[in-house]
């Protein structure tokens, strides 16, 4: 019993441990020095087949300076809240390690003081969905240290509906049919065979 | 040709040494002779076939919860569905293996169930997806079948044994499809398809398994030792039992009901963690598909050896203490399993989980092991009644716990796991309410009224109209054969054995 409770306990602290070593940078401790803008078509967007305009540049309104340790710039498409209802799986943490608003990248490359555009098509495996776009800066160490996005603090402005593929083809869904029949089928026949052997008085 | 002389039986025909009702006494596992072995293998594989598909979709979960816009609480409900549909599958199940035979049952559920699995492939909605693994699920039942054709074929010494290595590497599949699946996808994907065509493209490795196995089971098992059902019956070998009957001793036997809340605590707690595990890993400890897969797999995977030791611990504490040793085992894994859940859902670090998962998963599969080594003694005219029972209140507590602790967002998943854990131990404690007079119950020893012996216990299954007529036979050789459930103390005394007049073969 003392024995349990020792393993126990030092399985719990091991992992309190555990805890500690994690990253520490919060996505409220960033700075919002970014302006990114995303336009598109009217109406629900297509995934594979619409794209999105997404430009991004330093907010001059900042001293210079400011982005001196930017080394990167990550452009992603982000979860609207209203996407994140009862879906713990896109749940959005301040602990930036936790966080899951943002999962699908729009493009990763050197951070370059001038503004820039870049016309991306929506991928295949984007999910049905409201999203917006979020740009992250990073330093050297890859750790991210500035951010912008084209929706407001609150993630109710600017945001735009996705509509993703089915993922079916009409080969498939023959080949569903078919093969369901054949088993059906094959058991009915099996059905008939035994009673015909049955039949026969066989011994 | 058979040549009978006297009640004594030639048996030149069975590759393993079998008992007066031609069942096996051995369990040779690396054989596949006719008919024990053989009907062994099939079952196993057969069952394994369907738990795969039940539990294809959960590790693909966040791919297809993108795909079918599903949200917590979609997800919650397809995973109670999963499961609930096999709840009065067992329970016919069992009365098809009683009236048609396992291997009629069992082939014609999988094959009826393999266009579900086929139409998964073409799921939209959470409703459609809602719906496909409502009616896979009912494949599930093949379970009951699993358990009754081991009981059909193997004797007392080692029924729990073949009972446990049949059911245990069955629920293998569960663990398998967690890493088979992602495979096949990853695979599938690789080659060139989006991720949303590939995991349809993957259901049809389970499915075309599923179609296969059904066919073995049809074209080489037999249900008895002595041959199949239907033409046993034409010879009179088999009495052709009354429906009725056989369904109204199975359920006025308490026993019955007891064992199916204690297996919802111990099996249904094995199918929900099935259900929520790859997620679990998946989403609290940000791990790839791929690996939140492995790690849920090895859940399933401890199938290899911890529920056949839960039935070879069964039947060696039978060989001992008899009846009332497989009973006090059982509840003892069993609680310990509960509290191994209890510590999984506090543990905050991914290695802690693991380690304490996969202690956690020999316990709680031990018991379901340990619980099917009781379930033969239970009844025999209505063992396929007692075997569908007690399954499907496997499935009920699975239905009942992801219900309370796993559905939409109130609980967290670790909250749920402990609180799970807490539940186990509570529903284990009615096993101190299972009494046989000719054995005795954890607490109370056998009776010791003269009405109390092996032949009386199952022959209150047969009325004197029926015992006239003979049906009661088998039972009566069963009752013989089950002596050994005194355990060691009194193995070595002879009682008399109320002989029967030979019947006409």
């Amino acid at each position: 019993m003392a024995a349990r409770v020792l393993v126990l306990s030092s399985i719990l602290t091991f992992s309190c441990f555990a805890e500690i070593c994690y990253g520490a940078v919060s996505f409220s401790s960033l700075e919002r020095t970014l302006v990114v803008t995303a336009s598109h078509r009217q109406g629900l967007l297509l995934a594979g087949e619409d794209k999105i305009t997404v430009a991004w540049g330093l907010n001059q309104s900042f001293p210079a300076g400011t982005d001196s340790t930017y080394r990167t710039i990550k452009v992603q498409l982000c979860y609207a809240p209203i996407s994140q209802v009862d879906r713990a799986w896109r749940k959005t943490e301040d602990h930036l390690s936790k966080d899951k608003t943002c999962q699908f990248k729009i493009v990763e490359k050197p951070y370059s003081n001038t503004n820039e555009t870049l016309e991306w098509t929506i991928e295949r495996d984007v999910p049905t969905a409201t999203f917006f776009v979020r740009a992250y800066a990073l330093d050297q160490h890859n750790n991210k240290v500035a951010y912008g996005q084209n929706t407001d603090a609150k993630k109710t402005t600017n945001l735009f509906d996705i509509q993703a593929i089915t993922g079916r083809h009409a080969s498939l869904d023959i080949a569903s049919v078919c093969f369901s029949a054949f088993s059906v089928v094959s058991l009915i026949g099996f059905f008939f065979a035994e009673k015909r052997k049955g039949g026969k008085g066989q011994q | 040709m058979e040549i009978s002389s006297n009640g004594a039986e030639t048996q030149p025909k069975f590759a393993l040494p079998v008992d007066s009702e031609h069942k096996a006494t051995e369990f040779r596992l690396f054989s596949a002779a006719a008919p024990h072995m053989r009907a062994f293998h099939l079952s196993w594989v057969s069952f394994f076939a369907c738990f795969v598909s039940t539990f294809a979709a959960p590790p693909l979960l966040p791919i297809i919860r993108d795909n079918l816009n599903l949200t917590a609480t979609d997800i919650g409900n397809a995973g109670i569905a999963s499961v609930s549909g096999a709840v009065f599958a067992r329970l016919a199940m069992g009365t098809a293996c009683d009236l048609f035979g396992p291997r009629l049952a069992s082939a014609s559920l999988i094959l009826l169930t393999a266009p579900v699995v086929f139409f998964t492939s073409i799921a939209s909605s959470p409703v459609s997806f809602l719906l496909v693994r409502f009616f896979t699920g009912f494949s599930l039942a093949t379970f009951v079948s699993t358990q009754f054709w081991m009981s059909s074929m193997f004797s007392a010494p080692v029924v729990g044994t073949a009972n446990g290595v049949a059911g245990g590497w069955g629920n293998l599949g569960g663990g398998a499809t967690q890493l088979i699946m992602p495979l096949v996808f990853g695979l599938i994907r690789d080659i060139g398809a989006v991720k949303f065509t590939a995991w349809r493209i993957a259901f049809f490795i389970p499915a075309l398994f599923q179609t296969l196995s059904a066919f073995a089971v049809l074209l080489f098992g037999q249900d008895l030792p002595d041959g199949n059902y239907k033409r046993l019956q034409k010879s009179g070998d088999k009495q052709k039992d009354k429906f009725s009957r056989v369904f109204y001793h199975g359920i006025t036997n308490y026993r019955g009901w007891i064992l199916a809340l204690t297996y919802g605590y111990c099996f249904g707690v094995e199918l929900t963690i099935d259900n929520i595990i790859a997620e679990y890993f998946y989403d609290r400890f940000n791990l790839k598909l791929h690996t939140a897969g492995i790690i849920a797999a090895s859940f399933g995977l401890a199938n290899i050896i911890s529920r056949p030791g839960g039935g070879i611990l069964s039947d060696a504490m039978g060989k001992r203490f008899g009846m009332r040793g497989r009973l006090w085992t059982l509840w003892t894994v069993q609680t310990l399993g509960g509290v191994f859940c209890i510590i999984l859902g506090q543990v905050n670090s991914l290695s802690a989980s693991v380690a304490v998962m996969i202690i956690f998963s020999f316990f709680v599969q031990a018991a379901c092991g340990l619980t099917f080594g009781v379930v033969p003694f239970v009844s025999r005219r209505s063992l396929g009644v007692i075997s569908g029972m007690t399954g499907g209140g496997g499935n009920v507590g699975a239905v009942v716990t992801q219900l309370i602790f796993f559905k939409g967002s109130r609980y967290s998943k670790e909250t749920g796991i402990t609180l799970m854990g807490i539940m186990i131990i509570c529903c284990s404690l009615p096993l101190f309410l299972i009494y046989f007079p000719q054995w005795g119950g954890m607490f109370c020893g056998p009776s010791s009224a003269k009405t109390a012996t092996e032949e009386d216990y199952y022959m209150s299954e047969w009325s004197s109209n029926e015992k006239d007529k003979g049906l009661h036979e088998a039972s009566l050789k069963f009752a013989d054969n089950s002596r050994r459930e005194r355990g060691r103390s009194v193995h070595s005394q002879t009682l008399p054995s109320n002989a029967t007049p030979p019947a006409d073969v």
